[in-house]
Parts: structure tokens; sequence; C-alpha cells
């Protein structure tokens, strides 16, 4: 998780609706996604846009490079799914669904038709529920997300452990970075064999800085009376905005609607 | 309630794995009220002293007491004991723990088992003390370093402590946060908790504690005033420890006499600041 997206979450408009209203809208903007057609999976990825950078007032750029990030993963699965190839002798039953083709060896290789009906069926998929994981990711701060795991009884191990590590990661993400640098300015990268011989030696850096700083986070929890389980105490409230419910609710009862009709 | 808030008593300790003990036959006592030093160098058993005095370690030989009371090593004494000796670690990185600056400060309370009204009280009054309200929300991981150490400073001050330990609390700090944190230190002080730091910023030391100790391999060389201390330089120079400015200078004008020339005293005084 990069730090841009963490304050992101921390400072945007919707920051005050209650994190289970967010997550609960997503959820439901999300199942709607997986059992919808098409169009009605684009005009998802239009709406959470729109509640993304209109309402949560998240900057374009960085949604538009966060959604290219998906798009580039779609891309590159579109070889696969818009060529096939049949033996030349099997050309016949392919007649219907190839758009062209050209013969290599004893291989025939074709542009499908339903590959590209596949690929549009994807594309509309990954842009509609990536948008709903955007939505959470952008608009709600991930200790607020561990703290409606607790509520609706995820074990407490498992959100103590995922706070711990996003409490972590920025420690560990800073200590590479700085090693990295500490390298760089010695030029520890210039060549091939020593980029590989630099990068094991920050690899094992990065090991033992984490070992001693677990070892410290140990001794640190124990004087400040660490009893087994790991509470801390906010002051953070929420609310609810009786418009942004109106219009989650209706928007999702249009899409649902709007499922049946298409 | 003894006027001596910790005591070591001929404590020794060696980490597993080492010959050199790291405390050896230590005896040590705090004085209340005081704002104390530890200085020495480097791997002279100063953070171990602290490790020990909030029961984190346990001594291997000898004894702890604090409030003229042997130190119990069982859960419960040790949970009173950490409430009331309060240490704050040399890298803040290392002691903030929480995602957000007032959910860090109150863990200790959260600790202790303090209601949540009890909590949702002292939490504020800490944060404001400290003046981090505006930060109250803010991750912890977005913060300065100087912001850090306050926090963790906080979060430790949360629990009103009667001992505060500090180890190296002007490290990584620039000249403001460097003021910032005399400041609040001087206001702990005088709210009554007794203060111990470990540090080698002796010119700090000269201008803010009552009572130094002097370490030396883990035992205790000297003790007493500054003045007592510093002016031990042959003492202190066999140990590689350097003098503040102040008593070099003062221990040059000692050694002025009719014939020192102007120019001898010149060379005198840029060796000192070299």
């Amino acid at each position: 998780m990069h730090l841009w997206l963490d304050n992101l979450s921390y400072n945007n408009r919707l920051r005050q609706l209650p994190p289970e209203h967010k997550l609960g809208f997503a959820l439901v903007g999300l199942t709607i996604a997986l059992i919808s057609h098409p169009p009605v999976q684009i005009a998802i990825a239009l709406w959470m846009s729109v509640w993304i950078v209109g309402y949560a007032r998240i900057p374009f750029n960085i949604y538009g490079g966060m959604l290219s990030l998906a798009i580039g993963f779609w891309v590159t699965s579109i070889p696969a799914l818009l060529i096939s190839g049949v033996a030349v002798s099997a050309r016949a039953s392919i007649q219907a669904d190839a758009l062209s083709g050209l013969t290599i060896g004893s291989y025939y290789l074709y542009l499908s038709y339903q590959g590209f009906v596949q690929a549009g069926l994807i594309f509309a998929r990954t842009l509609a529920t990536v948008s709903c994981l955007y939505f959470v990711l952008f608009t709600t701060p991930f200790t607020e997300l561990l703290q409606v795991l607790r509520r609706i009884g995820c074990p407490v191990v498992l959100t103590e452990l995922l706070l711990l590590m996003y409490r972590f990661i920025f420690l560990l993400l800073s200590t590479a970075r700085e090693l990295w640098i500490a390298q760089q300015s010695r030029n520890g990268y210039r060549t091939r064999q020593r980029w590989i011989y630099s990068l094991s030696l920050l690899i094992r850096q990065l090991f033992q800085k984490t070992m001693k700083h677990y070892q410290q986070f140990v001794l640190s929890t124990a004087a400040r009376g660490f009893n087994g389980q790991f509470r801390v105490w906010s002051s953070q409230s929420y609310q609810a905005s009786q418009r942004y419910t109106l219009e989650a609710s209706l928007g999702c009862l249009v899409l649902v609607i709007g499922n049946f009709l298409f | 309630m003894s006027q001596w808030l910790v005591e070591f008593q001929d404590v020794y300790y060696t980490y597993p794995g080492t010959n050199q003990p790291a405390i050896a036959n230590l005896t040590l006592r705090i004085p209340q009220g005081k704002r104390c030093a530890v200085i020495g160098q480097n791997g002279c058993g100063k953070t171990t002293l602290f490790l020990l005095a909030n029961g984190l370690y346990k001594p291997q030989q000898g004894g702890i007491c604090y409030g003229g009371k042997r130190i119990n090593y069982n859960r419960n004494s040790l949970i009173e004991l950490r409430q009331q000796v309060g240490l704050v670690f040399q890298n803040p990185e290392q002691q903030l723990i929480a995602s957000t600056v007032e959910e860090d400060i109150s863990y200790g309370l959260c600790n202790l088992g303090l209601s949540g009204k009890a909590i949702s009280k002292r939490v504020p009054q800490v944060l404001d003390q400290f003046e981090l309200t505006s930060f109250a929300k803010k991750p912890v991981h977005q913060l300065s370093l100087g912001q850090k150490k306050l926090v963790s400073l906080a979060g430790v001050m949360v629990l009103q402590p009667s001992l505060l330990l500090l180890d190296e609390p002007t490290a990584y700090l620039d000249p403001l946060h460097t003021r910032q944190l005399a400041q609040t230190l001087a206001t702990i002080h005088t709210e009554g908790t007794t203060i111990l730091m470990a540090t080698h910023d002796l010119e700090w030391v000269d201008r803010w504690a009552d009572w130094v100790f002097v370490l030396n391999r883990g035992k205790l060389l000297l003790e007493g005033t500054p003045k007592d201390v510093f002016t031990q330089g042959d003492l202190l120079n066999k140990v590689k420890l350097s003098i503040p400015l102040r008593f070099q200078l003062s221990s040059l004008l000692d050694e002025v006499n009719q014939s020192t020339t102007i120019e001898q005293l010149k060379t005198k005084i840029l060796q000192i600041l070299d």
C-alpha cells in the first residue's frame, strides 16, 4: 500500500461517513456487478467514479491511474482471448467464429468473435468490480476497515495482525528506501552483477533490521503494560448522511431494475 | 516514602551469549524529584539500566527497589511498576504502535484496564498538554520525527509515572525540537516527576541535570552534581568522556597567572574549541 493512497483515505470528503455504510455500499455494488449484464456493469463503474472523484474529491489523475493499472492487466489477457488456433483440417468447424485469420504450417490462427465478446464481458466486469474496491480504498482508512471487521466478529488475532502489519509496512518501506538510496549513492546498482549483489544485501539488511525492530517492539509494548490484547481508544465519530444514504439506496435499486430490463 | 525512588543493589546482568556483563555489580540510587542524567560511552550499560528499572529485564544477581520496596517480578507487580516507571525509547519508530496519535496515547491506559470514560477524559488532556490536539487523528507514520518523539513521550506521560526514563531523547532532533523538548521536560519535572535521562549531550547535562551518574563498563564510576562530576576531568578523560565547554574554560582560567601571555591564552582557547 502506498503512502499517498493512505493520505487520501484520511483526507477525503467522505471521511466522516460511517465506515460500515461505505463498506456496505461497496459490497452491494460489487454484488450487483457480479450478477449483472455489461451495460449495468459499465453504469456501476461510472457511478462509482462519480462517488470517488465527484463526492470524495479524489484527484481524477490518481483515480484514472489506478484504473489504468487494472485495465493494464486486462489488456495483457486480450491476446489469449482474441487469438485462437486450430489444425487446418478443423478450420470448417470454426468458420462462424473466425473473423479473420492466417495459416501457419498445419495450423490456422484466427481472431475469434467469441473472444471479442469474452474480452468485452471481462472488461465491463473488471471495471465495475475494481471501481467498487477503489471506492473503499480511497474513502476509508485501513484502520477503520479493521474496526468494522472487529465489530462484525472477525477474530481479534487476525485484526490485530493486520493492524500491526499495516503499522509496520510503512517502517519497512522507509527502511528499504533508505538502504536503496545508500546503495545507489555508492553506485551499488551500476552493473547487472552489482545489481544482484546489492539487492541481496538489501534483502539481508532488511531482514536483520526487521528482527531488531521486532525485538524493540516486544520491549516497548511490554514497557507500556501490554497484557496480551492490543486495545486502543479512539474518539473518531462519524456522521451518517441522509442524502448519501438515499442516493446510494436509490442508485442500487435503479441498477437492479436496470439489470432486469437489459 | 524513601528519598531514593529507585535503588539498584549490587545488580548484575549479562546478555545471553556474551561474557562481558552489561551491568556489573552496580549499586546506584535515583534521588526522588530530581532531574538525573546518565552519561557514558556507547555500550556502558545505560539502556540496560533502563530496561532493568522498568522491570523488562530481571537482574541475575542483586536486586532493585522501587519506592523502598524490592521489585517483585510477578505479573501484577510488573503492571504496577510499568505504570510508575515510564520508559521512552531512543527511536520513536519502535515505540509507536497504534495507527493514529490518540490511539497510541490511549494504548497504555487501555492496558491498565481503565474505563472508556476515564480514557476519553485523560487522552485529550495529554494531547492538549503536549500541543498535539491538532494531530490527534493523524496517522502516526505521517508525523515528522520530532512529532513522533513527542507522541512517544505523551504515550508514556499519560500513565502519570513518578519516574520517567528517557533514552537519548535529543537524538535525531533539530535545535528547535530540542528546545521544545527541554520546555516539555521542565513542565513534567515541575509537576513532580523524577526524570532520568541517558544522553551523550554533555552541554545539555550541564544545563539541565541536578544529578549525574557516570557509567563505565556497567559500573558506576562517578556520581554527583554536574559541578562535582565535570570537575573530575582526569577521571572522565580516562573513560573517553569530554567535559562541557563551561568547565573546560573554567579549568583554563584557573591555570592563568601573571606570566600567561595573551597569545598562550588564545592558543589554549582554540585548543578547547577544537
